[in-house]
């Protein structure tokens, strides 16, 4: 064997180690690396009312309610994974991305009630990029409403433009 | 000690090199030119608005070039410290000195261009998530691996550490790149996969595709401009040290 | 028509940063490029000059 070849080996074992090492350590970290649970996972084992979670789902078409609390807006919605849901309730400004059928995660506590209350809310964007006008024909010709989920196949709009959508 | 013939011998690879990079400077140069300005004004003025995310779009067309390009300068980091550990390259050295900071600045710039996107949409600059965590370990990997090539006062030790680090943080990629499919993350899963259609319209694609070859050519632009450079730098250096010896050789005669 | 959220001095300090930084990396190369072809054209000269003196 060459130095060279000896080299290559040397180098080719050590990543071999370091990668095995960094899959098993992601491994055990897994559930620690999950950056939300999810409504259905919180019903089955729902975490202590002093524990901080972060809860990640969809607002449920209908299910939103604001009130004006004194100027504060009080906001109160459904976080669903379409097998459980959970009540969210959050006082403060929502984000802009955040709407029915949008994606969520809030940051906050499981009461007692199974109800959820957020210090935090975050829109989670989805990746379906869309121009506005392509949404809007969507929309109009019923092919899809974004209060109930994620837009359709992407091959079935992603040509579309605004001229062909206008007309 | 004298410098040999094997010195000179050493140099015919750089030498190949510097060939190279003159003939395709002036294309990579132009063409970065040509793309980013078709790119850039495309993707700020003529792409549509997204219907949720409205102007704000706009940031991916300079974000996702970022990102791409921070993973595939340390891809060059790692395989020049293969060439540089198993075959002594000694142009495998000098790129990596002269990768790093490239790939540092798109590391930098992918991570803060995330975040002014992210502050409007999702609510926050900042979150702990798998994807935004594993490229800010990919930030430190190369800050890392500016120091330790230039932390030793013989170079060949430290471009042999700087080698090493660069092969084990290679790890990180595949982190990053699979990091929205294995967990939960804030960060959207990828819009575009080598398996499925994209599931972004082809009017916000273009732009994206533009602009993405446009940075990709400057970037390889400034590393062959940059090596090119440091080649000179070295030929320059190994030329005085050389007259200084001969003088004190005439000297001692 | 939904109300559309606007940004603009996001997107433009993201462009403003990524297009400034990538001139600065690409003019600082071509700067270093000449400087060291000047550097070495000049180092060269004057070991020509000095064998020649020698000989």
């Amino acid at each position: 064997m060459t130095r060279k070849t000896r080299r290559l080996w040397i180098v080719i074992a050590c990543l071999a180690c370091v990668g095995s090492a960094a899959a098993l350590t992601l491994r055990a970290f897994s559930s620690n690396i999950v950056f939300f649970m999810a409504p259905s996972q919180v019903k089955a084992s729902p975490p202590s009312p002093d524990r901080t979670i972060r809860l990640g789902g969809m607002v449920m078409a209908g299910s939103l309610h604001r009130i004006n609390e004194n100027g504060t807006p009080v906001n109160a919605f459904q976080v669903t994974d379409g097998q459980a849901a959970v009540e969210v309730h959050y006082t403060g400004i929502l984000p802009d991305l955040f709407r029915e059928g949008q994606s969520v995660v809030a940051l906050g506590t499981v009461q007692k009630d199974g109800g959820f209350t957020a210090s935090e809310v975050l829109a989670k964007h989805d990746e379906t990029y869309m121009p506005k006008e392509v949404a809007d024909e969507l929309k109009r010709t019923g092919k899809w409403d974004p209060r109930f989920g994620k837009a359709p196949d992407a091959s079935s709009w992603d040509t579309m433009t605004a001229k062909k959508a206008g007309g | 000690m004298r410098p040999t013939p094997n010195l000179l011998h050493r140099y015919a690879n750089p030498g190949q090199f510097l060939r190279l990079a003159r003939t395709l400077l002036p294309w990579l140069t132009g063409g970065a030119i040509v793309f980013l300005v078709v790119g850039v004004i495309w993707g700020l003025f003529i792409a549509p608005a997204d219907w949720q995310q409205g102007d704000t779009v706009r940031i991916m067309y300079v974000h996702v070039p970022m990102a791409w390009l921070a993973s595939s300068c340390y891809l060059g980091l790692a395989i020049c410290g293969v060439l540089s550990l198993v075959w002594r390259h000694p142009l495998a050295d000098l790129a990596a000195i002269e990768i790093g900071p490239v790939g540092a600045c798109a590391a930098a710039l992918c991570l803060i261009t995330g975040s002014l996107w992210g502050e409007p949409m999702w609510g926050t600059w900042w979150v702990w998530d798998a994807r935004l965590t594993s490229m800010l370990v990919l930030f430190f990997l190369y800050l890392g691996h500016i120091a330790l090539i230039r932390a030793f006062d013989e170079p060949a030790r430290g471009q042999r550490a700087a080698a090493i680090l660069a092969l084990a943080g290679v790890i990180d990629l595949p982190i990053i790149k699979f990091s929205v499919q294995w967990w939960n993350t804030l960060h959207q899963p990828d819009s575009i996969t080598l398996t499925g259609a994209p599931t972004m319209s082809m009017m916000m694609l273009w732009p994206l595709l533009i602009c993405t070859i446009g940075f990709t050519l400057g970037v390889a632009a400034v590393i062959f401009t940059r090596l090119s450079a440091a080649i000179h730098e070295s030929r320059a250096r190994q030329m005085m040290a050389r007259s200084r010896l001969d003088r004190r050789d005439s000297q001692a005669a | 028509m939904m109300h559309l959220p606007n940004h603009w001095p996001y997107i433009a300090a993201s462009y403003a940063l990524t297009l400034g930084c990538s001139l600065v990396l690409g003019v600082g190369a071509a700067l270093r490029l000449r400087k060291s072809k000047a550097r070495l054209a000049a180092v060269e000269g004057h070991a020509r000059r000095r064998e020649r003196s020698a000989s």
